[in-house]
């Protein structure tokens, strides 16, 4: 019996026969197994980011900032980690003076009018001791002067120059000499806490003098940043900051944040762990299409080997020895492709880098090598690979020789449904039906080539069809936010004022507004309420979520939620909730929530807890939106406050006039037309989407491959059918065209394969993957035409032509050589 | 003219090991209504010639002439017409195609050769070779000795004037065979067909109004069979 250096040899030359479909598979399962560990190691890239970046610009780990534009003394601030009971704990501390202003930086005639706010950080020698600076271009921040510099996201998206001025609210101004990366900023929310705000939201950076100045506060700061030392345990040292802080300002509600709480921070590392789930889905698919077709290629090499297999049986070889070559083949298209797959891995690494580099910019990104992923994709690549060489090969050595040597028996004995598809009535002459009968010649095969490719086209829908369902959320939420009042725009005032104040009245004599409404709008949290439960400050922070509450006229204002149930408030205080609020808590209009809001108290605030009616639910897709009537303030002890207006345009008036008139008004903080809101969460919506077009790429090639290999190995199977033809002069083009038509079919079932698949892995993402990755958002699950028409495209077109590919064989077979191999 | 016509034929392979003259000088003229056979053993350069005169493969030496057309000459495009329209094929290992039943696989003769009465002819042509009631079944469902008749008969569909035969009877039981020679022994009798049967049984020659023996590709006999053309039935081997 030969030795296993012959098995070797063979195996090897069985591969260089169909080296063509061997480098494809390959390329396939490198394409599978690359694009999951390339996108594993960006997850770890960055983490690193991320983790050196907080370390690099020396970030707080904790915050305590005031509560509803309150400012204390700024050197009693500062004093507060020198109170706690243990100051050796605080490493490092900061002083800030958040000041909320309006910014217009328009540039080259283009408006660019946002709200946003200028941060003034005291200095501690050439930097901040906390929350430092990370330049990125033009000259830094200066310890002393009135020159600031500018966040760098901000800069970028509307393209600004390194350098240059910033006009803000009230008549303010502010000459910024360069762009910069902050640790609080490094991912920019707006003061909804909607994140990805940069487009449409400045954050500026002074020193503390020059935004005091700018204030109009001297002396004055609102906010603490404090790193801990090495080894501290962080919640006991955010205790100790609070009673600090309380101690220091008995009458002053504050909030004591640690970072990793923060949402900055949270969307920033939860953002990875969500597009990883993502990604997982993605290759898993990838390599389930891989795994398709290295199934469907070695079943063929099988069948080509089948008398060899019988003539080895014949003469006595053991069936497990017999198996050895095929089972070879798989093993080594299996390394080939984990030699494709790191090359692969490689290249979508950094492109996936690249992109998150571009959208989350850290002070450094480092791309090492990711031998633990690699090591993975590549397990897991050569085991698929292997394993679905397996069952073929198995199959083959279990049957009797006899069968095996027979000529043309394993060629469609047409037998039960196989049989039935057979025998279908079809129109037509000969050479029409022809594609029709190879397609259900082998039905099983064919259906294992629509698989691989229906793998492909259900990555491709999971991937278009998130985008397509964060579109309709987007959209879903703008028909409500527009409704009524499309032109209507949101008018912060600084502070608060009694209704009927200065600011109000000031903003009715701009010329050119028609309304102004006011409203109230704080920040509180909810949680659901147990059966029984009592409602008690502490227990809504753990199970609860932040929302943003606008106590608006209900009756009577321009613009108020719509309702999916329940009704508007009545005499009681009660809640309007999204949707999605109300699912996570449980609750239905008419049932009761426990709200965690401000009450003034003398000077200041405090947090308290109340149990609050839920009245009706509104359809806006963010969860942190609740709405009050604004008669209900006295829930807050801020009855007769406001402190926004919703204001509208005289119809065929300028909105753009408009917005400046109030821009200009003192005391006002932010004008923004509610239809931009909507505009930047769009934009920004659509650079998220620069790694799924990775993923797309990628799978477009899969399918285009997978087609072609099946392509090409019927044109090797249907050679000699092929010569038949040829030698009764049907031409090559005819035959190409059959082709065509029967890749088309088998296309046309991988697509409505492939498109069911693609939606059952939406529903997936939608409703099991992104509750977790993005709780604030009701996703709604949403399918575009042009989706479809992408899957049809990709599946029946591109499938389609595949044959097309082996043309060029076909037109230089030798005819009569092929004709002459006698079975 | 001829039908077929021939002159000073060469066929040659250059292979690793070196140059094969498979076919040199054969002249040979076949006219409309002759059953000829080709004779040799095998490697004689029998089913090179075949390939030659059906336009499957191109000689290195002379010319060949079919219907009046000039082969050596002729471009691809005119010579996958030719195959459409004057020859037509019977292999010796059938090639029928798998996924076609047997009236269908007859049918695409008539299809190919652009015939308007296809399906009736494929009826008619499948009834001729006795297999009309196995019409719907599908090759891998046939004997070697059905296939190769719904194989002529799919040759015959084409209407086409010269039929080629290489080896038909090669894989199949004597009894089986003499029907199949029977059957394409009838195709030159109405004068308008040529057939060509290659083989290389002795035996088989003895049918044929004409044997053209062939040894190391070249023509060593032509002419009437030694005591002239016997039924085929009365042929034993
Ligand atoms: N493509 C080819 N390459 C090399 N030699 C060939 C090729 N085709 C045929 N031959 C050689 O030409 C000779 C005649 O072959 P063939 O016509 O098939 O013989 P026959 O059909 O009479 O058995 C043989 O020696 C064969 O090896
Ligand atoms: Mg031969």
């Amino acid at each position: 019996m030969a030795g296993a250096g012959l098995w070797v040899r063979w195996s090897l030359r069985d591969l260089r026969k169909r080296w063509l479909q061997v480098a494809v598979i390959a390329l396939v399962a490198g394409l599978g197994s690359g694009a999951y560990t390339g996108l594993g190691s960006a997850s770890t890239w960055r983490r690193a980011a991320y983790d050196n970046g907080y370390a690099a610009l020396a970030a707080h780990d904790a915050k305590v900032s005031l509560t509803a534009n309150a400012d204390v003394d700024a050197a009693t601030l500062a004093s507060v980690p020198g109170r706690l009971a243990h100051p050796g704990w605080v490493d490092g501390a900061t002083v800030q003076l958040v000041v909320p202003t309006q910014v217009d930086a328009s540039i080259d005639g283009r408006t660019i009018l946002v709200p946003g706010r200028v941060v003034g950080v005291a200095f501690d020698g050439p930097a901040p001791a906390v929350d430092r600076f990370d330049l990125r271009s033009g000259a830094a921040l200066s310890p002393s002067g009135r020159d600031g510099v500018l966040d760098v996201h901000f800069a970028r998206h509307h393209g600004l120059p390194a350098a240059g001025d910033l006009r803000l609210g009230g008549n303010r101004s502010l000459r910024y000499t360069g762009l910069v990366l902050q640790p609080d900023y490094f991912l920019i929310m707006n003061d909804l806490g909607g994140f990805l705000a940069e487009a449409g939201y400045a954050v500026a950076f002074t020193n503390l003098e020059a935004a005091q100045e700018l204030a109009g506060k001297p002396g004055r700061a609102n906010q603490l940043v404090v790193r801990w030392a090495a080894g501290v345990d962080p919640g006991a040292a955010h205790d100790e900051l609070a009673a600090a802080f309380a101690a220091a300002f008995p009458d002053q509600a504050s909030t004591v944040a640690d970072r990793p709480d923060e949402r900055a921070s949270r969307v920033l590392y939860d953002d990875i762990e969500g597009d990883q789930k993502f990604f997982n889905v993605f290759a898993f698919l990838i390599m389930a299409g891989a795994a398709f077709a290295a199934f469907n290629l070695a079943s063929r090499v099988v069948e080509a080997q089948r008398r060899e297999i019988g003539i080895g049986m014949a003469l006595g070889v053991p069936p497990p020895r017999i198996a050895i070559r095929p089972l070879l083949v798989g093993l080594e298209v299996a390394l080939a492709g984990v030699a494709f797959g790191v090359a692969v891995g490689v290249v979508v690494g950094r492109l996936v880098v690249g992109v998150f580099s571009d959208f989350f910019p850290m002070p450094a990104w480092a791309t090492p090598f990711q031998g633990g992923a690699f090591a993975r994709g590549a397990a897991i690549g050569v085991v698929l690979v292997f394993v679905a060489t397996v069952y073929p090969v198995v199959r083959a050595v279990r049957v009797e020789p006899i069968d095996a040597i027979k000529v043309g028996l394993r060629e469609t004995k047409p037998s039960g449904w196989a049989g039935l598809v057979q025998r279908l009535p079809l129109p037509g002459g000969s050479l029409g039906q022809m594609p029709v009968r190879n397609a259900l010649r082998n039905p099983r095969r064919s259906l294992l080539t629509a698989l691989g490719i229906s793998a492909a086209i259900a990555t491709l829908v999971g991937v278009l069809g998130t985008l397509d369902s964060f579109t309709a959320t987007i959209d879903r939420g703008e028909r409500e936010i527009l409704a009524t009042s499309p032109d209507r725009m949101l008018v912060t005032i600084d502070g608060f004022e009694r209704r009927g104040g200065a600011a109000t009245t000031a903003v009715q004599a701009v010329p050119g507004v028609a309304h102004a409404d006011e409203g109230l709008r704080v920040v509180g949290r909810v949680a659901p309420l147990g059966p029984g439960e009592v409602a008690d400050v502490g227990a809504v922070g753990t199970d609860g979520f932040d929302v943003v509450i606008d106590l608006l006229d209900m009756a009577d204002a321009m613009w108020r939620p719509s309702l999916v149930a329940g009704s508007y408030p009545g005499d009681r205080p009660a809640l309007v909730l999204s949707e999605k609020a109300a699912t996570d808590m449980g609750v239905v209009a008419g049932g009761t929530v426990r709200l965690r809001h401000p009450r003034r108290e003398g000077l200041g605030y405090r947090w308290t807890v109340s149990e609050v009616l839920v009245s009706g639910i509104h359809p806006n897709p963010y969860r942190y939106a609740v709405f009050m009537d604004l008669r209900h303030a006295s829930l807050m002890n801020l009855d007769g406050i406001v402190n926004f207006l919703q204001v509208t345009p005289v119809p065929g008036t300028d909105r753009d006039a408009v917005v400046w008139g109030l821009f200009h008004l003192d005391g006002i903080a932010s004008v923004v037309p509610v239809s931009t809101i909507t505009a930047n969460v769009r934009q920004t919506v659509g650079r998220v989407t620069d790694v799924l077009d990775i993923v797309q790429g990628v799978v477009l090639v899969l399918a285009v491959l997978i087609a072609f290999n099946s392509s090409s190995i019927s044109a090797d199977e249907r050679a000699r059918e092929n010569a038949t033809m040829f030698a009764f002069g049907v031409p090559v083009g005819r035959v190409l065209a059959m082709g065509v038509v029967e890749s088309a079919l088998i296309g046309l079932a991988a697509t409505v394969l492939g498109v069911g698949l693609g939606r059952v892995v939406l529903a997936w993402i939608v409703h099991g993957v992104l509750p977790g990755t993005m709780p604030d958002l009701l996703v709604v699950t949403s399918v575009r035409g042009v989706t479809y028409l992408l899957a049809a495209a990709l599946g029946i077109v591109a499938v389609a032509a595949a044959p097309v590919l082996t043309s060029r064989r076909l037109r230089r077979m030798p005819i009569a050589d092929t004709l002459r191999i006698v079975e | 003219m001829s039908l077929i016509s021939l002159a000073g034929v060469g066929r040659s392979f250059d292979t690793v090991a070196g140059r094969v003259v498979a076919l040199a000088g054969v002249d040979l003229e076949v006219d409309a209504g002759d059953l000829a056979v080709l004779l040799g053993p095998s490697g004689s350069g029998k089913t090179t010639l075949l390939n030659l005169i059906g336009a499957l493969d191109q000689p290195t030496e002379g010319r060949i002439e079919v219907g009046g057309r000039d082969l050596t000459t002729a471009s691809r495009r005119e010579l996958f017409a030719y195959r459409r329209e004057t020859v037509s094929f019977v292999f010796q290992t059938f090639n029928l195609f798998p996924g076609l039943t047997a009236l269908e696989n007859v049918r695409f003769g008539a299809d190919v050769a652009g015939r308007p009465d296809a399906a009736e002819e494929a009826h008619a042509m499948l009834e001729r070779v006795g297999l009309a009631d196995r019409a719907s079944h599908f090759p891998a469902q046939l004997s070697g000795g059905e296939q190769q008749r719904v194989a002529i008969a799919r040759a015959l569909a084409t209407g086409n004037r010269v039929v080629l035969a290489d080896e038909p009877t090669g894989e199949l039981d004597y009894r089986t065979g003499i029907g199949i020679l029977e059957l394409l022994a009838e195709q030159s009798a109405d004068g308008r067909r040529a057939v060509l049967i290659v083989t290389h049984n002795r035996e088989i020659a003895r049918m044929a109004d004409r044997v053209v023996e062939l040894q190391g590709g070249r023509v060593v006999r032509d002419g009437a069979p030694d005591g002239g053309a016997v039924p085929v039935a009365s042929l034993r081997w």
